[in-house]
């Protein structure tokens, strides 16, 4: 076919095409896709989240399986958002042979439930002594951290957490004001800090406290002693009691980053199975129907052996056996996703034989490879993309299948993967939803949007069935 | 005619299932033997223990002729190509030997025993969903089709395309976490309650029914549209025949007209698809049942892989092949049995 | 419901004015647009064009089943004293179709629903239709038992299957099992077998091989005289239908353009219309040397928006002024003889 030939069926059939609402929103989506997996790494909140999923100190500074941010929007008690800081005034002072300097975050805090943490890091040289101290907005001052950090000759990060630190240091600030009664039923080391850090002097403030809203400042305080003492680059992250576009899983993960991860082997796996399998199995078709006689009944017990077996238990064993990475993952399904077109490709392709032209071919002496390639595959064009268009979703939902029962590539980040992270976390029980719906979500849009265009295609290759 | 048809079928189906169980037995067979070796290897430690009055040299002796003496028994001995022979041949007939971790509900551990148990668990879930499905979606389908391209039809249309891509193990999460642990209506799972209501009960139905619920609903609410979509497609293009214009022609009433020469002819392949799923299902639905904890087949397969019980793994596995093949080959009778033009025969 | 009388009291059917469109989201094609004929008593009415001049359209309309979109926008057909064309779906179904007219499909292969015996689908039919005068031995009568409605109703299928000379076995038989003649002549069987008044054949042969054409054309001609029937015939070939009609009307774009009888169209004379000259030109003679084949330039008119006058002007090569203004009736030139022409009127 001539690339002007091409052209214009192709402008033909876009003409039709056009005309399916349900085949362009697929589209559409398609495009969505692709366009996720083209800008995604401007798009991840975390940018190392492909190689450092399973990296717990990467996580380290997200709270622990909190809902999504616009939770908040549903319920008259606002809780506080994850945040990081990296803007901070310094006052430095040189009082001699000791240098003190100070960092200090300003934060507005207007929420109704407290953050679930601070946490600062900073690059710590030497040994210097270092002091956090939160000032609130009731003129209290709460002294979190006092202590010495050694790094040596090195530049080490040091992180502080508030919450894993000092739990005494709050339970002492808030004993004066709570009641004798409620005392009795608190105990130390079980306090939230933050909680009571962030809530009104009064009568409660361990029990069930309130919001003191308003400027908060935390102050590091750093003392150098020695020449080599330093510290610098501070940065706050307040870990909230949401996070995140679709929250945080039980290890601290941010759902979203995972979900739009995931984006990418869902396509490729996807495309990638669909487009092999369906060649293959248009290929095999076409050749068993021309050859006909022996060749094709051979081809034909071949092919009922393939599609005798349950595919799904099959698979299973296959990957305890053999070690699943998603190449293997690809390979196994492609062994026996191809049987899925054969049967029909095979009719079209007997009546397609039936055709004079074909006749004429051989009559001309054109070779059986040309009059297959050439002559009868073209015309199953067509129908070979709606066939793929259908089978991605069927690809896409067997990964994550084979990825939930454990066998699969735990390497990458698949919306399979964080669907069997959320099995065994719990998420079902606890209802944790962020983590269950969003991942089973994409794969369902993705399903959606590759039914919209394979339904859409297969109209028109039908018309039949069109409805005026 | 349709004898001939119906036995090459089944012969078929034979001969295939043969092919099937060797190729597994042959990629199987490291495993399968490892455990074997396992169990050996137990037996024989039993019995040294039960030994008295013998001095050590003399117990290795003896183990190591009660070893050589096993391993003719379960033919360790032979070359590899018989070994797999001699155990694809024990598969055909049912023999798949004793499993050393599973055990089942009545305390045996004879694989046959307990694989043949779960099967009618699975069958319960599955062919009431399956019938279920069926009669929604034969029965929308329908309707759709005799207002086609009208608003019902769009619509659900959309519908199954939007649920094409879910998966049903998925929903299932969903569901429990809705309607077991946030609103606590329906039992998260498994087929009876614990402890279970006494067997053949009246209760015991109830309760049962109680557990299915959830389940078949799920699995309803994402096949049935595909059904429906399918029964339409097939039912549109067979009233666009001309024997139905010509009956139309010949005065036979419309009702006769839909339900007598469009549904008859388009029966065949309806009924076939539907009865496809149902096989399919059979097979697929692993996780399903694992998140239902639903004690069936497929959870039977899922446990087995995780603790690798090989001979219960490969028990299944064969069981659930040699159903499946049997239950194509039934699709195919049934089918050649609707339409004339195979059961009768005759020039084409 | 009084009866219409007819023109002429040999006529059995008087199509007048009928017009038939198709309603497409471009606008309306007008498939049959005022077209009037009529058809007498025993006689074979051949309607003979090139494909989409109209004739099937034509034959759908007069069982009044038009394929949607297309509907029956004007006219009458008067069929047996009674206007067709106003009466309702269940009206035609139970007294109309079949009983008064019925219709030979084009393509009948595929007309026999494939699901039922060839016995189930011709008594279907039998019991579908109440009113049966004529037919001594078929009762309607509620008191009769359904023994002996069966067994009249075998009677009756069997003596039309015999008719059209095939055996009582085929009635246990399904579709697939018999071959294309066969099916053909039983689709002839159903046609007839309620003596309607008139039969229209849609191209009965066309999908057959030349050896059984010739049969079945013979079969249609002795039934035609055994039992003294009305056909419409609807064909493109013309040499079935100097074979088979008495006379022949000749259809383009959706007109009537000449009819007349089987002499005057194929005899040495020769036809009036230029069209229809140029069809019988285009038709290579076996006994004629032939140097280059005849055809008629140009490519038949968009019914969507058909030609102004005459619809044949553009094509026509002795077209005069008028032809492409006004448009010419039909009217009769010598007896039984109508065109539709401006060139041919005095």
């Amino acid at each position: 076919m001539k690339f002007a030939d091409m052209k214009d069926s192709f402008k033909e059939f876009w003409a039709e095409f056009s005309k399916e609402k349900t085949g362009v929103i697929g589209l559409i989506l398609f495009a969505l896709f692709v366009f996720i997996v083209v800008f995604e790494p401007v798009l991840l909140p975390f940018e190392d989240a492909n190689d450092r999923w399973r990296d717990i100190t990467y996580w380290a500074d997200n709270p622990k399986s909190a809902p999504p941010v616009w939770t908040n929007w549903f319920s008259s008690k606002k809780k506080a958002t994850t945040e990081s800081y990296y803007d901070y005034t310094t006052a430095e002072e040189d009082l001699g042979g000791m240098k003190v300097v100070e960092y200090t975050f300003d934060y507005d805090y207007q929420f109704d439930e407290a953050p679930n943490d601070i946490i600062l890091h900073m690059d710590v040289t030497g040994a210097p002594m270092i002091v956090v101290k939160v000032v609130r907005p009731d003129g209290e001052e709460v002294e979190v951290y006092y202590g010495s950090f050694n790094a040596g000759n090195n530049t080490k990060d040091f992180r502080l957490s508030v919450d894993n630190n000092s739990r005494d240091i709050l339970y002492n600030f808030a004993v004066p004001f709570e009641n004798r009664e409620s005392l009795k039923d608190v105990k130390a080391g079980l306090i939230k800090t933050t909680d009571t850090l962030f809530a009104k002097a009064e009568e409660g403030i361990l029990r069930s406290p309130v919001s003191l809203k308003g400027d908060y400042k935390i102050v590091i305080q750093s003392i150098f002693m020695g020449e080599n003492d330093n510290v610098e680059s501070p940065y706050l992250i307040m870990p909230g009691k949401v996070s995140g576009v679709l929250g945080t899983d039980s290890s601290k993960r941010d759902v979203w980053t995972g979900v739009l991860a995931g984006v990418k082997w869902a396509l490729l796996i996807g495309i990638l199975t669909a487009i092999v399998s369906v060649s293959v199995g248009v290929v095999y078709g076409v050749i068993s129907a021309y050859l006909g006689g022996w060749k094709d009944a051979v081809m034909q017990r071949v092919f009922e052996i393939f599609v005798s077996v349950p595919l799904l238990p099959v698979l299973i064993v296959m990957s305890a056996i053999f070690e699943p990475s998603i190449w293997t993952m690809i390979g196994m399904m492609v062994l026996f996703f191809w049987t899925g077109s054969v049967k029909t490709v095979r009719s079209m392709a007997l009546q397609i034989k039936e055709e004079t032209y074909i006749e004429a071919s051989k009559a001309l002496g054109a070779s059986n490879f040309r009059i297959i390639f050439k002559h009868m595959v073209p015309l199953l064009i067509p129908y070979s993309f709606s066939s793929m268009a259908l089978f991605i979703p069927r690809a896409v939902v067997y990964e994550a299948t084979i990825s939930l029962l454990g066998l699969g590539d735990a390497q990458i980040v698949t919306w399979g993967q964080i669907l069997s992270d959320a099995l065994s976390g719990g998420a079902v029980m606890s209802g944790l939803w962020w983590w269950v719906v969003p991942p089973g979500l994409s794969i369902a849009f993705m399903g959606m949007a590759f039914a919209f265009i394979g339904f859409s295609l297969d109209k028109i290759l039908h018309p039949k069935l069109r409805t005026r | 005619m349709y004898w001939k048809y119906a036995l090459k079928r089944l012969l078929n189906a034979v001969f295939i299932y043969v092919i099937l169980i060797f190729i597994f037995s042959a990629l199987f067979n490291v495993q399968m033997e490892q455990t074997v070796y396992a169990q050996i290897d137990e037996r024989i430690k039993q019995e040294t223990m039960q030994l008295k009055d013998m001095k050590p040299d003399e117990i290795r002796e003896w183990a190591i002729q009660r070893k050589a003496h096993y391993y003719t028994v379960y033919s360790l001995d032979k070359p590899v190509l018989e070994r797999v022979f001699i155990r694809a041949g024990n598969a055909l007939i049912f023999k798949y030997g004793n499993s050393s971790l599973i055990k089942s509900s009545s305390g045996s551990r004879d694989v046959r025993i307990i694989v043949t148990e779960t099967i009618p668990r699975t069958l319960l879930l599955f062919m009431t969903a399956t019938i279920l499905d069926i009669l929604l979606g034969f029965w929308l389908g329908i309707k759709k089709a005799q207002k086609p391209g009208k608003a019902l039809d769009k619509t659900t249309s959309v519908i199954t395309m939007v649920v094409y891509g879910m998966p049903s193990w998925w929903l299932g999460m969903l569901m429990i976490m809705v309607f077991s642990y946030i609103f606590k209506v329906f039992p998260s799972g498994g087929l009876t309650s614990t402890p279970p209501p006494p067997d053949g009960s009246w209760a015991f139905f109830i309760d049962s029914l109680y557990h299915l619920i959830l389940p078949v609903i799920t699995l309803l609410v994402i096949g049935f549209w595909g059904r429906a979509f399918l029964t339409r497609n097939i039912v549109l293009s067979t009233l666009q025949e001309d024997y139905i214009m010509s009956a139309r022609a010949r005065g036979v009433p419309e009702r006769k007209v839909l339900y007598g020469h469009a549904l008859r002819s388009a029966a065949p392949p309806i009924v076939t698809m539907g009865l496809l799923a149902l096989i399919v299902s059979f097979s697929g639905n692993i996780l399903f049942e694992g998140i239902f904890s639903w004690p069936g087949m497929g959870n039977l397969y899922w446990v087995a892989v995780q603790q690798n019980d090989i001979p219960v793994l490969m028990g299944n596995l064969s069981l659930t092949t040699g159903l499946y093949i049997a239950g194509l080959a039934i699709l195919d009778l049934i089918y050649g049995f609707l339409d004339p033009r195979i059961k009768v025969g005759g020039k084409a | 419901m009084e009866k219409i009388k007819m023109k002429d009291s040999r006529n059995v059917l008087e199509v007048e004015n009928l017009k038939l469109y198709y309603k497409v989201s471009a606008g309306l094609v007008k498939a049959v647009d005022d077209v009037t004929f009529f058809l007498r008593k025993g006689e074979t009415l051949g309607l003979v064009g090139e494909s989409g001049c109209g004739k099937t359209t034509t034959g759908t309309a007069l069982m009044h089943m038009p394929t949607p979109p297309g509907y029956i926008a004007g006219g009458k057909i008067i069929l047996d004293g009674e206007d067709i064309v106003p009466l309702q779906e269940k009206e035609l179904r139970k007294r109309i179709r079949w009983e008064k007219i019925s219709m030979v499909f084009q393509g009948a292969m595929n007309c026999l629903t494939p699901v039922y015996t060839i016995g189930k689908l011709m008594s279907e039919t039998l019991h579908e239709h109440d009113a049966l005068k004529g037919i001594p031995k078929f009762s309607t009568n509620p008191k009769t038992s359904t023994r002996k409605k069966n067994a009249s109703a075998r009677e009756l299928m069997i003596k039309y299957l015999n008719y059209v000379g095939l055996s009582e076995d085929v009635l246990r038989r399904y579709p697939h099992e018999l071959s294309g003649g066969m099916k053909q002549r039983v689709v002839i069987a159903m046609a007839l077998f309620l003596e309607p008044k008139v039969i229209v054949c849609d191209e009965p042969t066309t999908a057959l091989d030349v050896v059984v054409q010739a049969q079945i054309i013979n079969l249609l001609k002795e039934l035609k005289e055994k039992l003294d029937l009305s056909f419409i015939f609807i064909t493109h070939d013309l040499a079935t239908e100097a074979e088979v009609s008495d006379r022949i009307q000749i259809m383009y774009g959706g007109r009537v353009m000449e009819i007349g009888t089987n002499q005057q169209i194929y005899g040495k004379q020769g036809p009036m219309h230029p069209y229809t000259q140029r069809l019988l030109q285009a038709t290579p003679r076996l006994h004629e040397e032939v140097e280059e084949l005849a055809f008629i330039p140009g490519t038949p008119p968009d019914l969507l928006n058909p030609p102004t006058g005459c619809k044949f002007h553009d094509r026509c090569d002795v077209c005069m002024e008028k032809c492409r203004t006004e448009e010419p009736d039909l009217i009769e030139i010598e007896a039984d003889h109508y065109v539709a022409c401006w060139r041919c009127r005095g």
